[in-house]
């Protein structure tokens, strides 16, 4: 690899260069930390508010029901309920979910374990993320217009997402977000793949890359293929609510021309399937690694995991069919979708054995962040194992839009990511701020949320299975489902466990900040690039260009004396 | 503290809410195992839901046994305390390379395979193999609205969309074991037409017609909803399914035929929502 000459920015002077328009990614990667767990709180917030309206419809929400909703004295309100699944499927995905695990580990991680002094792209880089700052804007401005934000879901189907169905502004504020946002996460996607390709030190091979860095390389080919898809079907909505065309307008609604509705269902999901390995996939690499790493092994058959998520990859762009069953897909048609999704299982069993291979005949140590990467294997199976009844057309016809996928989806895309980037945000702390994080309080962390989770979305599947339909603000109008109000409640008391569980998080992670004992450089024992330098990371990383001599996961050569892991900058121990 | 105590009286309310409840609206408390069963089926292809759902979830539990004996199992073994050496493997050798190929291909064959055949089967065969138009059917239009599920009967003359056509609100009313088929469509935003008790939902979406069939065995009342969120009162978009006998469904349909003669004004452009029946076979 021809080394590339990088442009170098002068360290900061000022505060506003430093901590606000800065140019380090280093810095960029903790605004979007802060960024995400801010909106992480709020989509949370929005999330006990719907369990408590579910199980306990009619009755006022504590304490701050009679803040929020005055009118209604402290009841959650039906429309604003809409609201808020759609605001909180929106913001969990694109603006908690998405900051933290690809634009802060994204940011913070690439460079340093490549060995680069930044970003190829710095000025892109902030401006990822500034862009990202006035999409929240935009979106939590629609909070605050006359008819309130977007109610039609995170999906926005139309015609409930034209003006036939949602008249207020709110909507095309929220079309108009996830268009910048969408812009946004596809610079800071251009950004990474540029980056990996061109700066990798001396020396390292793409197969000598930490599995964390695939991860979000892999993300970050998807999110700039895909995002753009994302961005044009928004716009066309756009254009539906703001100039009068017709692209997705049918029927009786339809005054002059005809669309087809059916038309964004397939732009979206073209996006949307994609989107789910687009937060998986940086979760998976981290696990990869972490369990390696707490194992003190090579990561087992680290190339064949590298490969199988990159075949995930691409079969995650022709599958997307598979949401759409309910719409009376061709059998042809549905016989393809079903056949290539079922086609993912054989990489998703690759990396899984690859896992329990890594931690197979290993000397496990039960840190916090193996607890959590742990704790991934173990959701992520339930998850990614509950995806066949879905992928199944005839379950599906049953399944579809009930509980059953809320819960599956819930277990793949919340649980397991969020899991994920909790490990790593436990295991690169004393990177990022020169502390540790308190490992008593982490565990208690990891335990609390873990069963929380659990019995949240295994709850949801349970009530799915029993028919309960999604999105619909009081269950027990329906006869068939009056059994289901005790398990209503005992998944939302789970709730309450875990977001009370993030209180335990919130101040591990503040408290440690200032008053954590400090980090030595290399906390962990671990032999990526990352941990050949200072803690916290100084001001352009590597004072010298590092030069590649081994695989990232070198540990517990039996030929090594001393310790029991190499850095990457040291020549492989031979016997 | 407020929020501690609140919850604690709603553990408390709960309990004796559930007895209320059994006063008022003839609840039985059901234990859990009952409580979490799907609604009752109906159908005479909703079993063939079930019991793929059971297959998938005897095969799931397989591997995820497998899964889970790896997590527990491994970090009991070989934590660092018990088992201070690690083993300095990469995973590359031809015999590890292999049981990993082998698990891969073994979910695939052993669960892709066996599911998506039988799955395409059913779904080529069963939910999709419309009855012909020869057979003695009922044919039912069903229109989704903001927050309603319009249903029209052909009525007398068997033709749709003319003056004597049956049309109800929320409340469907079909035979038993008689073949129904549907015609669905929206006429603001999409809507799914969902039978929980006979495991089968479709989307209803404006600018097309979807269709639909079913054949049912129990008669009683149940439960219509809409399955894909359709604005606020999405939640209260519920329609009665009433399943007859064939004497009762003939002498319901004879007095409604009566009745519609009645009801139907001829100026009113609004009850014409229907269309010419579009033949499925």
């Amino acid at each position: 690899m021809a080394f590339f000459e990088q442009e170098i920015h002068d360290a900061p002077s000022t505060f506003l260069s430093k901590y606000v328009f800065s140019f380090d990614h280093k810095v960029i990667a903790k605004q979007f930390l802060w960024y995400g767990i801010a909106f992480l709180g709020i989509g949370g917030m929005m999330a006990l508010l719907i369990r408590w309206t579910l199980a306990f419809p009619g009755e006022p929400f504590p304490v701050l029901g009679q803040i929020l909703f005055p009118d209604t004295n402290g009841v959650v309100p039906p429309d604003t309920y809409a609201m808020l699944f759609t605001l909180h499927g929106t913001i969990m995905i694109f603006y908690a979910i998405t900051p933290i695990l690809i634009g802060a580990f994204g940011n913070y991680c690439i460079p340093l374990m490549i060995g680069a002094r930044d970003m190829v792209f710095p000025t892109l880089n902030m401006l990822s993320f500034w862009l990202a700052l006035v999409s929240a804007i935009l979106l939590l401005a629609s909070l605050f217009t006359p008819l309130g934000g977007a109610a039609g879901g995170w999906t926005s189907y139309p015609t409930l997402s034209t003006l036939i169905g949602s008249a207020g502004v709110g909507q095309t504020l929220w079309c108009l977000a996830l268009f910048v946002l969408g812009v946004s996460s596809t610079m800071g996607a251009v950004n990474y793949i540029a980056t990996i390709i061109t700066l990798r030190a001396p020396g390292m091979g793409y197969f000598d890359m930490p599995l964390t860095v695939w991860g979000l390389w892999l993300t970050a080919v998807l999110n700039a293929i895909f995002l753009p898809v994302l961005g044009a079907g928004l716009l066309l909505l756009t254009f539906d609510r703001v100039f009068g065309t017709t692209f997705f307008l049918a029927g009786a609604a339809a005054t002059s021309g005809s669309g087809d509705p059916v038309l964004f269902q397939h732009v979206f999901w073209i996006f949307g399937h994609p989107e789910v390995y687009i937060l998986i996939l940086p979760a998976w690499g981290i696990v990869s690694d972490l369990l390696s790493f707490f194992a003190r092994k090579p990561a087992f058959g680290a190339r064949s995991t590298a490969l199988s998520m990159t075949a995930i990859t691409i079969l995650s762009t022709v599958v997307y069919g598979h949401h759409m069953y309910s719409g009376q897909m061709s059998p042809l048609l549905t016989q393809s979708f079903m056949m290539l999704t079922m086609t993912i299982s054989i990489p998703s069993a690759v990396f899984f054995a690859n896992w329990l291979g890594t931690i197979w005949k290993g000397a496990l140590r039960f840190d916090t962040p193996m607890l959590f990467a742990l704790g991934v294997v173990f959701v992520f199976g339930l998850g990614g194992l509950t995806g066949l009844y879905l992928a199944t057309v005839s379950t599906d016809l049953y399944l579809h839009d009930t509980y059953f996928v809320v819960g599956h989806f819930h277990y793949t895309m919340a649980a397991s990511v969020l899991l994920g980037g909790f490990a790593g945000t436990y295991f690169w702390f004393p990177k990022m701020f020169g502390r540790m994080m308190n490992e008593t309080l982490g565990k208690w962390h990891f335990w609390i949320s873990m069963i929380g989770l659990n019995g949240i979305f295994m709850g949801m599947m349970i009530i799915g299975h029993a028919g309960m339909h999604r999105r619909i603000y009081n269950p027990f109008v329906y006869e068939f489902l009056q059994n289901l109000i005790p398990l209503n409640m005992f998944i939302t008391y789970s709730a309450i466990l875990m977001g009370s569980a993030q209180i335990i998080f919130v101040y591990n992670f503040i408290h440690s900040m200032y008053k954590g004992p400090v980090a030595t450089q290399n906390p962990w024992n671990v032999g990526t690039l990352e941990w050949t330098i200072p803690s916290p990371a100084p001001h352009y990383n590597f004072a010298e260009i590092p030069v590649v001599k081994c695989g990232p996961h070198e540990f517990g050569n039996p030929n090594l004396k001393g310790k029991d892991f190499q850095y990457q900058t040291e020549e492989l121990v031979k016997a | 503290m407020t929020l501690l105590l609140d919850l604690y009286l709603k553990l408390f309310v709960s309990s004796t809410f559930a007895a209320e409840g059994a006063a008022g609206a003839e609840m039985v408390k059901v234990g859990f195992w009952e409580a979490i069963k799907p609604p009752v089926d109906i159908s005479t292809y909703g079993h063939l839901i079930d019991s793929l759902f059971m297959l998938t979830t005897k095969l799931i539990l397989f591997f995820f046994f497998f899964v889970c004996l790896g997590i527990f199992g491994f970090s009991y073994l070989y934590n660092k305390k018990r088992h201070p050496k690690a083993l300095y493997t990469h995973g590359t050798s031809k015999k590890q390379i292999g049981i990993v190929a082998f698990i891969g291909a073994l979910v695939f064959v052993m669960v892709d395979m066996q599911i998506t055949t039988i799955s395409n089967h059913d779904y080529v065969n069963v939910f999709l193999n419309y009855p012909k138009e020869s057979d003695d059917i009922v044919r039912v239009e069903v229109l989704g609205q903001q927050w309603a599920w319009n249903f029209r009967y052909a009525g007398k003359d068997g033709v749709f969309n003319t003056e004597d056509d049956v049309v109800t609100l929320n409340d469907l009313r079909v035979p038993a074991n008689k073949k129904v088929i549907f015609q669905i469509t929206a006429k603001d935003v999409i809507h799914a037409l969902y039978f929980p008790n006979a495991r089968i939902k479709v989307d209803a979406m404006p600018g097309r017609i979807s269709r639909l069939w079913f054949e049912l065995t129990k008669p009683g009342v149940y439960d219509i909803a809409c399955a894909e969120i359709c604005g606020t009162f999405h939640y209260k978009m519920k329609a009665r399914l009433t399943v007859y006998s064939q004497a009762e469904y003939d002498q319901w349909m004879a007095e409604v035929q009566e009745r519609s003669k009645y009801i139907t004004e001829v100026d009113r452009v609004e009850n014409y929502w229907g269309w010419k029946w579009v033949a499925s076979n």
